[in-house]
């Protein structure tokens, strides 16, 4: 008997353990048993019903049925007979085939990540609280909810939302909810706010004040004006120089003397990457075949699975309009109707200023500013950790805005400066959900500059044509500022280096109808200097920019065709401007058989950085380390962070004087000159491109080492793709860097009959499970845009529809 | 041989409406009441789940080409796709076989 009851505890007890073992997380993986079990883990999240069905969503929340169509690509179209149930099906829709990203996207926003992921991202979490992410949020949901038809629009996309989640079995969660274990929470207007603000963090997230001031610090005022105020001849800027300013601007005064921050240390150094970007432009119908205007937009950002952007198309009673979407906000971003088409690229504007702020004592209660004490607010943010105890977390107000770092120890992020606050545009009220449900419906020019007057931030250069006009604004809420104002850290105790006005809408950069016959933007400076207002020094280099002029200006009869062709474009400006330079001093008889070879493809080469040839690479592991020759000996005698010189300024210094006093290396005794530079870094790219990848031969193509991988939108292992062959490079036209690049390609054509072609690396689906979660990524690579299925009506029995949904 | 059918047929049933661990149920209830030894209660308890979970992924695994499987494997780190069945089989099998015999061993001890 005794032997027995052994046995049954012995028996029992393994069967503890087992349950214990199968649903116990160990370190960061999930617990095995909800996971793997085939029932409810992560196999059955595998399979998305796609056949034709009847839901019918409980509590009447809409108010008649509504038709979704899914295309071979399965890009949904929705007809709906009233504009409520049209954004909640959106909502619904979306959520189907993105939840798990919306939610993310949000979570990150916000500073909740850890409430998934536990304590390995706090120190992410409270940076985002630091820098007033929910506070913005609040502003713009203020803003959105102030006006009725905004309102209505996020609050029917919500419910839409929340109806999906609703009738969700924990079964049927997207797998990334049963890898990380946790479950979907109700969907808020909030959370489209913290997603468009989320876009203002990731376009108008970058500041430079800090590097600047320690620069000026450092290397001098001189140094400033010679080497980072180097004007590239180069530069065509968004706005043509031909247009004049006729307005008298908005008056600010400016202090009477220049502040002196206190040089700020124990920062890691940090470089903003200057080649984020994006292209647009649009032709007028004088330049192109069928005589009617042909838009084209690719903004470049990072690339993930699922993709940032989800193609929809909209039908309702006011609107018939397709594009991407951004899951997680109602209505097109990018996209046309039968009217029109708008495109987008980014400003670099500064919006975002730093100022050394006196307290009064270390309670940080009060502050100095204007000759009097004033008093902080508090705001207390409370971060959940998954597995622990919730981090409460103060946070210091300044008039200027948030008191980022107010604590020793590490920074918190590169280039944040301790006791200093910021000032950035994501704190002003601001709907941006009322432009795009207003150029969502536009007809015409005025419909599109009226729906501008709402758009604040992230700026943009909005991209306009109809089936007559072509237009470009540089579209953004801009303070007022005396030249170079915020340039560098600001005395935050003199109002005069306060934001103290805005610029006009009607004094924002805008031109309609150029002479030249096309409008375009890549991110380069806005306007000439001619322009009244500073609005910053540092956009992306020219290269872009004037490659997409140049050859605009030279085409004629365009048609759409050429215009995707342009946007896979891969000539380099840089190696243009700077390769003959550089091949030019290097002594090229002496080289060997590898160096020789090198050489040879480099004085061959069409300066196309294509991925099957091997010269884009050894240009530019060439020219980093050209680069690194040139500024890394002056930049390396201090651990303080610094404003580095752009690849387009390097350029120009090295053009216009090859004596320049840089070219010397500080660190050894004797006087280097510019050929011992270029020959000592084309010996060390070699050394540098046999290290990574062998010995010189096709493992050195340049698809190979730019080295594109589309990785999971939560940097989940498995359920990204990697190392894609591609053709270009940041200085291209086609921008593919790495895993940045061109996330949705768009080629629009005007007229009485609106034809547009598009694509993303990516799918429509969010789940990995399926083949539309990466199925566009091998045509994207090579280059394909997908005409696109612009319905005026719903489709007849014999269209080639994949399957349908009604909803009631 | 009855025995594994019976376990992997309640198991299936509870798996409808109960999560996960309604895994650890059916071997309970029928190593108790039709178990003949220790070893073969063990062996037909993992025999039910094995076959019933193979079934259940290879019906999920081949409905969508093992692209998730592939993922999975991916995640984990292991080389092929089939090892993730393989890992998901086994530990079915090891919950089926465990239960399975504490069921029979439980009715061993309280009809003595």
């Amino acid at each position: 008997m005794a032997k027995k009851i052994v046995q049954l505890l012995a028996a029992a007890g393994a069967t503890l353990l087992l349950f214990w073992a199968l649903s116990t997380s160990l370190g960061p993986a999930p617990p095995l048993g909800p996971l793997l079990n085939p029932a409810s883990g992560f196999w059955a999240s595998a399979n998305q019903p796609e056949e034709n069905e009847t839901i019918t969503i409980p509590g009447e929340a809409l108010s008649d049925s509504v038709h979704v169509y899914y295309d071979k690509h399965r890009i949904p179209h929705i007809f709906a007979r009233n504009t409520t149930d049209l954004y909640f099906v959106q909502g619904y829709i979306t959520a189907r085939d993105r939840l798990w990203q919306m939610e993310l996207q949000t979570y990150a926003a916000a500073g909740r990540l850890s409430e998934i992921l536990g304590e390995r991202t706090l120190a992410y979490d409270r940076y985002q609280r630091r820098i007033g992410m929910g506070y913005a949020a609040e502003q713009a949901l203020a803003s959105i909810m102030s006006d009725p038809q905004t309102a209505t629009a996020v609050k029917a996309y919500a419910a839409g939302v929340n109806a999906w989640i609703d009738q969700l079995r924990s079964a049927e969660y997207p797998v990334e909810y049963k890898i990380l274990d946790h479950a979907p929470e109700k969907w808020t207007p909030k959370k489209t706010a913290l997603l468009l603000k989320y876009m203002t963090y990731t376009l108008a997230g970058n500041n430079g004040d800090l590097r600047m001031s320690n620069t000026r610090a450092y290397f001098g005022d001189d140094f400033i004006k010679k080497v980072l105020d180097t004007k590239t001849d180069l530069m065509e800027p968004t706005i043509p120089a031909s247009k004049s300013w006729e307005f008298d601007p908005v008056q600010v005064e400016q202090p009477d003397s220049v502040f002196t921050p206190s040089v700020v240390e124990h920062v890691m150094p940090y470089q903003p990457d200057p080649a984020n970007g994006s292209n647009n432009w649009a032709v007028s119908g004088s330049k192109t075949a069928s005589g009617h205007p042909i838009l084209a937009n690719d903004p470049h950002l990072n690339m993930t699975l699922p993709s940032i952007w989800y193609a929809v198309q909209l039908h309702g009673p006011h609107q018939n309009v397709m594009g991407v979407t951004l899951p997680g906000a109602p209505a097109i971003i990018i996209g046309f109707n039968e009217q029109i088409a708008w495109g987008t690229t980014n400003v670099g504007a500064d919006v975002w200023d730093w100022y050394e702020i006196q307290f009064r004592d270390s309670t940080l209660a009060e502050y100095r500013h204007d000759n009097q004490w004033k008093s902080t607010r508090k705001r207390i943010e409370e971060i959940k950790i998954k597995g622990q105890e919730t981090f409460v977390d103060t946070v210091f107000y300044t008039h200027h805005g948030p008191v980022v770092q107010n604590f020793p120890g590490e920074p918190m992020r590169s280039g944040i400066p301790k006791y200093h606050a910021m000032r950035w545009i994501a704190y002003e009220k601001s709907n941006e959900m009322k432009y795009f449900l207003g150029i969502n419906r536009a007809k015409n020019y005025s419909d599109y500059r009226q729906a501008l007057q709402h758009y604040k931030n992230p700026a943009q250069n909005w991209v306009f044509a109809d089936s007559s006009n072509i237009a470009i604004t540089v579209a953004g809420k801009y303070p007022a500022k005396w030249n170079e104002q915020g340039r560098f850290i600001g005395d935050g105790s003199d109002p005069k280096y306060d934001w103290q006005n805005w610029i006009p809408f009607d004094q924002i950069p805008f031109i309609k109808n150029p002479g030249r016959g096309f409008v375009s933007s890549a991110n380069q400076n806005p306007t000439d200097d001619t322009y009244p207002y500073y609005l910053d020094d540092e956009f992306a280099p020219f290269e872009r920019g004037r490659r997409i002029n140049d050859r605009l200006a030279a085409m004629q009869n365009i048609t759409p065709k050429d215009m995707q062709q342009l946007q896979l474009d891969t000539y380099s400006y840089h190696a243009k401007t700077i390769l003959p330079t550089l091949l030019n001093y290097l002594q090229a008889d002496t080289l060997s058989e590898t160096g020789q070879n090198a050489y040879r493809e480099l004085t061959e080469w069409n300066l196309k950085n294509e991925g099957n040839q091997i010269a884009p690479s050894l240009f530019a592991a060439w020219w980093d380390a050209f680069y690194s020759a040139l500024w890394g000996d002056e930049y390396g005698t201090t651990d303080l962070p610094l404003e580095w010189p752009k690849r387009d300024e390097t350029t120009q210094l090295i053009k216009n004087d090859s004596t320049l006093q840089w070219i010397d290396d500080v660190n050894t005794p004797q006087r280097e000159t510019l050929k011992e530079l270029v020959n000592r870094s084309f010996h060390g790219a070699l050394q540098n491109l046999s290290e990574e990848y062998g010995p010189y031969g096709d493992s050195w193509k340049w698809g190979y080492v730019n080295d594109t991988d589309i990785n999971h939108v939560g940097q989940i292992p498995g359920l990204g793709r990697s190392n894609l062959f591609t053709d270009g490079a940041g200085e291209s036209v086609n921008a593919i860097r790495g895993s940045h690049g061109p996330s949705w390609r768009m080629v629009v054509e005007l007229g009485p009959e609106i034809k547009a072609w598009g694509i993303y690396p990516g799918g429509q689906s969010g789940n990995p499970g399926s083949e539309y979660y990466d199925n566009m990524i091998d045509d994207w690579a090579k280059g394909e845009l997908y005409p696109l299925w612009f319905m005026k009506n719903q489709p007849a029995k014999n269209d080639s529809v994949a399957y349908s949904i009604i909803l009631k | 041989m009855l025995l594994a059918l019976f376990i992997a047929v309640t198991a299936w049933l509870l798996s409808l409406f109960l999560p996960w661990w309604s895994v650890f149920i059916p071997g309970l209830i029928f190593g108790g009441l039709l178990g003949r030894s220790g070893g073969s209660s063990f062996l037909w308890g993992f025999v039910g789940i094995a076959a019933l979970w193979l079934i259940q992924t290879l019906f999920f695994h081949i409905g969508n080409d093992g692209v998730l499987t592939a993922r999975i494997a991916d995640l984990f780190s292991l080389p092929a796709g089939w090892l993730v069945i393989l890992i998901t089989v086994i530990m079915g099998s090891l919950i089926g076989g465990i239960t399975t015999l504490t069921g029979y061993l439980f009715r061993k001890v309280i009809t003595n």
